[in-house]
């Protein structure tokens, strides 16, 4: 008996909330005029504090959503909560009030402060305005897997290069004003550091200045990206963070991990074409085997940091810009991905059968080996491992994975432009700001037989690319990012080392990377790129590669200026460099020149002379020299690259 | 460091579930990734306000018995058998004999003559235990120790130091925050394993350590470079300062990069001209007071600690240092090496506990005496463990001296000690078997609820959550750590 009034109870409420709904469209419908009342600002955080935990989202305890208007109006298993324009009838503000224990609203926590519930109180009064197109269910955005080559739009004012057309037009859409472009002496500077990682020498830099041809800037680019071991040894940083790779670290100690330093440095060099480049590191030579072999730590590990498992999330964070840490552990809560994907992965890996495990327990589930993307193609879970590597590298550098191009291009924006296109980086997931422009880019790499160069090439040429770099005030751009120009990078621990050593003279001569030749005769000036990690690197940011690094912290911490401030590193290679420097000039003023040039790439104002002639005096001593070196690479200006 | 959406007042929402509070992140912690630190989920827009507990302590000092402390052969005496050839092993159950302390229920190892004297301050665990891990090794274990966490862990996880520095910042904002004193990270064994949890991780490292391996030498880390005269180090700044102010990029001045840069720059040398440097300089110490601490590197770094908590630290670790097969990593000769390690750590430690008193500084610094593991001369771990033996002495029966100690590493039964903060005094927690294997048998303390202890003492909620990649990261795994109670006064 009970049951069936409770299923009566239940019709009743269906229905009468099906009228409602016809009810709630008509008042949409109508204009709602209630101008005292800001939804966004008064109404919205109240709800947001008080209900949203349960009643939003995917949410809705007691059939009850406020997501929308509708849903709001539409009330729940326990009938209507809100009548528009009547408060006195609307049941919300009595549950709210909190006077029963047992209907109270919410049900635990604070209640909603009377003058809160005022505010609502006159919010339904008034007819519950809400924001046109709000709602408390975000949007999900679901990113496309296949390339897409956008039409192109005409170029505007000769800019012909395909990234200007993009962000011209969407410039001209956003009504956003054209970025100014750099001076010469700006643009020079910060090539040099993006493209090889260094800072340019004074008189390439000078003769750039002076150079009067149309296509200078182009010019140079190539140029920089023709000095292979240059370009190699400096975007050897960003992969070793990218695939963990280092030359001391966890692991070695117990050969639980190798290295593929030679066979990064020899890709990077011949500028491997990134297809063929991916498809050794999933399916390696035993040079590239460290990346797929990952950490082996002695002892027994949670199950979601077996290597198989490493397998899956490095594979897939690396290449895809995919998350899979969540799913190796339990299906995502925040991303589509389940944990029988990351499993699938996994199993492509596994020497033996791989039996799935939710947070660490054992399921009973052997995990069947499986691509993410199916409709690309297949794994067969009954081949060999060596085959199962083969057909994942296939299918990952499949003419169909755009997520892989994607990925990548972005990447390579981030690096050179200081913020993705989807960003974070490793967020795939994430709605680009300009789909076009990250299409377009993607397709553009795999129609250049997957040169990195020519996308390094293609970006670094445009007008975008040399556009000043904006002020900002305030470190997050989370809600409304819009393209003003670059952003500027931080240099990383290796770049600031990497310039000391240049504008010193001090770099070591010997490097620690084993078994690496370095070409020429005599080799080019080591890189820190090419030693351990140190002390004072570590301070800077350079992460110890246990984990896959894709951005490194962009701010200085104190810590960090502690050590700037007196690391007997940089003390040391500083007083050296300052004898050694001050024996090559003849004058104060040379110097100085030679500095400003060499560390900023550009000439002293009159009163920048002028500080440093006073801080040197008229017969400079070495200390002196060296605190006029320490100060001017303190300088913001120094360190980052805009 | 606190923000105001903090409610202290609030009790805990407990009904959200872990799934609801993980979508509402995921919404709300786009903005915490652009910006490169990760953000504090209960400040998040105020929907999960944690209850902070109110702190019973201000600072936290540290002192880490690095390598594997034998509770036999320090805080929880078994069973004792003095060295004879022959006598066989499974007899011997502590090489020291048993001492009286201040709190008459309580005994402890002799050679801890002074430390027994401030027992009565103490509150000592017995019960406190690790897991296996498969092989017991020091560095994953120490890892776990630090920070919470086993390795390896998908992101860099933060040490307990970094999670205050964090949470409740500097308590003198020229003073760091979290120092770490005592341990060499270049050129030891293992020393890649130890910078992997002495680190702030995904906090970034404005909230890591300031490694300080030689207490003799700290002064150093804040002073200018080689020595440089403080006037001629005021001058490199001036010319710095003014360097920047004549930059013929003037639209830059207010970029918020520039201006977190110089921030940094000027906090630095700040603490390198303040008055507050002088806190690292032991050699300033009365000689008394500095003889009375000076038992090598470890006292001394108890000395340095008491003289940065004294001057606003906020957590200091001073350790024994790890270096395999050294110090409290007793392989073999084990009597001899605790011998040594007993008088290295005995007066400092108490010593610093006195000073603390006298300065009126106890009752709100948190003062942690811990270890990895235990060390245990029969077996290794737990029985039905498949962790694997790695003593070197194979033997039924003592015929040398270098066997008599304990050396297996063992994981269910270990002492910790804590003073001040909040603690009671004079109380004994927790029981070890009296037989082998000696595990808890009363009241077991896992790392995880030690943690929730300390960070409840500090006032930090053991729940504090920060989204990183979207997930939240917890100061206890999963949110799960539970203070132990009892131990409160």
């Amino acid at each position: 008996m009970t049951e069936s009034m409770t299923i009566g109870s239940v019709r009743f409420r269906g229905a009468s909330r099906f009228a409602l709904a016809l009810l709630t469209m008509l008042i949409a419908i109508a204009p709602v005029a209630a101008d005292e009342i800001d939804f966004a600002h008064d109404i919205v955080p109240i709800l947001r504090r008080h209900c949203a935990a349960c009643h939003t989202g995917e949410r809705k305890e007691g059939n009850f959503s406020m997501n929308t208007r509708g849903s709001l109006l539409a009330g729940g298993d326990g009938g209507r909560a809100v009548i528009s324009g009547d408060s006195g009838k609307s049941a919300l503000l009595e549950r709210i009030a909190g006077d029963d224990e047992f209907t109270r609203m919410p049900p635990e926590g604070p209640l909603v402060p009377p003058e809160q519930a005022a505010l609502l109180e006159r919010w339904i009064d008034a007819g519950l305005p809400w924001q046109e197109g709000f709602s408390f269910l975000p949007k999900t955005y679901e990113p496309p897997l296949r390339p897409r080559l956008p039409e192109l739009p005409p170029s505007r004012d000769g800019r012909t290069n395909p990234v200007d057309r993009i962000i011209d037009a969407y410039l001209a859409e956003q009504n956003l004003p054209r970025p100014e472009p750099a001076d010469d002496a700006s643009f020079a500077r910060r090539v040099h550091l993006d493209l090889i990682g260094l800072l340019p020498e004074p008189r390439l830099f000078e003769r750039f200045v002076a150079d009067r041809s149309s296509d200078k800037r182009e010019r140079l680019v190539r140029r920089l990206l023709d000095d292979d071991l240059a370009y190699a040894e400096h975007w050897l940083t960003f992969w070793n963070d990218l695939l963990r790779n280092d030359y001391s670290g966890t692991g070695y100690i117990t050969g639980g991990r190798k290295q593929i330093t030679r066979w990064l440095h020899d890709a990077l060099r011949e500028n491997k074409p990134y297809d063929e480049f991916v498809r050794e590191l999933i399916a390696p030579t035993p040079e590239s085997e460290g990346f797929i072999r990952g950490i082996r730590w002695r002892g027994d590990v949670n199950s979601s940091q077996t290597e198989s498992v490493q397998f899956a999330q490095n594979v897939s964070q690396a290449f895809l810009g995919i998350n899979m840490k969540c799913a190796s552990c339990h299906d995502s809560f925040i991303d589509r991905w389940k944990l029988d994907e990351a499993y699938g992965l996994a199993a492509i890996h596994a020497t033996s059968p791989l039996e799935i495990h939710r947070c660490d327990k054992p399921t009973g589930r052997i995990a069947k080996a499986a691509w993410i993307f199916p409709e690309l193609g297949e794994i067969d879970p009954a081949a060999d491992r060596q085959k199962r590597l083969e057909q994942l590298a296939g299918l990952m550098t499949h003419p169909d994975n755009g997520r892989l191009t994607r990925t990548i291009v972005n990447r390579l924006w981030h690096r050179l432009m200081g913020r993705g296109i989807v960003h974070p980086v490793d967020a795939m997931h994430t709605e680009p700001w300009s789909a076009d422009l990250l299409d377009h880019l993607a397709v553009h790499l795999a129609e250049n037989q997957y040169d990195l160069k020519k996308s390094i090439e293609l970006i670094a040429t445009s007008r975008a690319y040399e556009a000043r770099t904006p002020r900002r005030e305030t470190a997050s751009d989370a809600d409304a990012y819009r393209f003003d120009g670059p952003v500027a990078r931080r240099m990383t621990a290796e770049q600031f080392v990497d310039a000391v050593w240049r504008i010193t003279g001090e770099a070591p001569p010997k490097h620690d990377a084993p078994g690496l030749e370095r070409p020429g005769d005599p080799a080019p000036m080591v890189r820190a790129a090419l030693m351990k990690n140190d002390f004072f690197m570590r301070s800077l940011g350079r992460p110890t590669r246990d984990q896959i690094v894709s951005m490194r912290p962009s701010e200085l911490a104190t810590l960090e200026a502690i050590d700037l401030a007196n690391s007997p590193f940089l003390a040391e290679t500083i007083a050296r460099g300052a004898r050694r420097r001050l024996a090559e000039f003849d004058s104060p003023t040379a110097l100085i020149d030679w500095l400003f040039a060499a560390a900023l790439s550009r000439s002293p104002t009159a009163d920048e002379r002028r500080l440093a002639l006073d801080s040197l005096g008229e017969t400079p001593a070495a200390e002196n020299v060296e605190d006029l070196l320490w100060a001017v690479f303190m300088l913001p200006e120094f360190q980052l690259i805009r | 460091m606190r923000t105001d959406s903090i409610d202290h007042r609030e009790p805990m929402s407990e009904h959200l579930a872990r799934r609801d509070f993980l979508r509402q992140m995921a919404a709300a912690s786009t903005a915490a990734l652009m910006a490169s630190q990760p953000k504090w989920l209960a400040a998040a827009e105020g929907e999960l306000a944690i209850e902070h507990p109110r702190p019973t302590a201000d600072a936290c000092i540290l002192l880490w018995m690095a390598g594997g402390m034998a509770a036999p052969e320090t805080f929880d005496p078994k069973r004792y058998l003095p060295f004879e050839v022959g006598i066989p092993v499974e007899k011997v159950m502590s090489t020291f004999p048993a001492i009286d302390t201040a709190v008459d229920d309580i005994k402890i190892c002799q050679g801890l003559e002074e430390i027994a004297q401030v027992m009565d301050r103490a509150t000592l665990v017995r019960s406190h235990v690790q897991p296996d891990l498969g092989h017991i090794l020091h560095s994953r274990h120490q890892y776990h120790w630090h920070t919470g966490y086993v390795p390896p862990q998908t992101v860099a996880c933060p040490h307990l130091g970094a999670w205050m520095a964090r949470v409740l910042g500097p308590r003198d904002p020229v003073m760091p925050a979290f120092v770490n004193i005592g341990q060499r990270l270049e050129g030891v064994g293992e020393s890649e394993e130890l910078k992997a949890f002495t680190t702030a991780g995904f906090f970034g490292s404005e909230f890591g350590p300031m490694n300080l391996p030689y207490p003799d030498q700290a002064a150093r880390a804040v002073r200018p470079p080689r020595d440089m005269r403080p006037d001629r180090f005021e001058n490199r700044n001036r010319l710095y300062r003014k360097l920047i102010d004549a930059s013929p990029q003037r639209e830059y001045l207010s970029d918020h990069q520039q201006q977190s840069m110089l921030r940094a720059m000027d906090n630095a040398h700040r603490l390198l001209s303040s008055p507050k440097r002088d806190a690292f300089d032991v050699s300033l110490e009365p000689k008394e007071s500095f003889e009375q601490y000076d038992t090598g590197r470890f006292g001394q770094g108890c000395l340095l600690a008491r003289r940065l908590v004294e001057a606003g630290a906020r957590f200091v670790e001073v350790t024994t240092e790890y270096v395999p097969f050294l110090h409290w990593d007793t392989h073999e000769n084990g009597h001899k090496t605790v011998e040594r390690l007993h008088r290295e750590i005995d007066r400092p430690i108490a010593r610093l506990i006195h000073d603390l008193e006298d300065r009126g500084l106890l009752d709100r610094t948190l003062v942690i005496v811990a270890s990895e593991f235990s060390r245990d001369m029969i077996i290794e771990g737990v029985p039905g463990s498949n962790a694997r033996d790695q003593a070197r002495v194979k033997s039924d029966t003592l015929q040398e001296m270098t066997h008599y100690g304990l050396h297996r590493h063992f994981t269910g039964g270990s002492s910790v000690l804590l003073f001040g903060g909040g603690m009671k005094r004079g109380l004994l927690y927790g029981e070890t078997a009296p037989d082998r294997p000696c595990l808890a048998i009363r009241n077991p303390v896992s790392v995880m609820d030690l943690h929730a202890t300390i960070f409840t003492a500090m006032g930090i909620s053991p729940r504090t959550a920060f989204a990183v990649e979207r997930r939240p990261f917890y100061a206890t795994e999963d949110g799960k750590g539970k203070p132990v109670k009892d131990l409160f006064a």
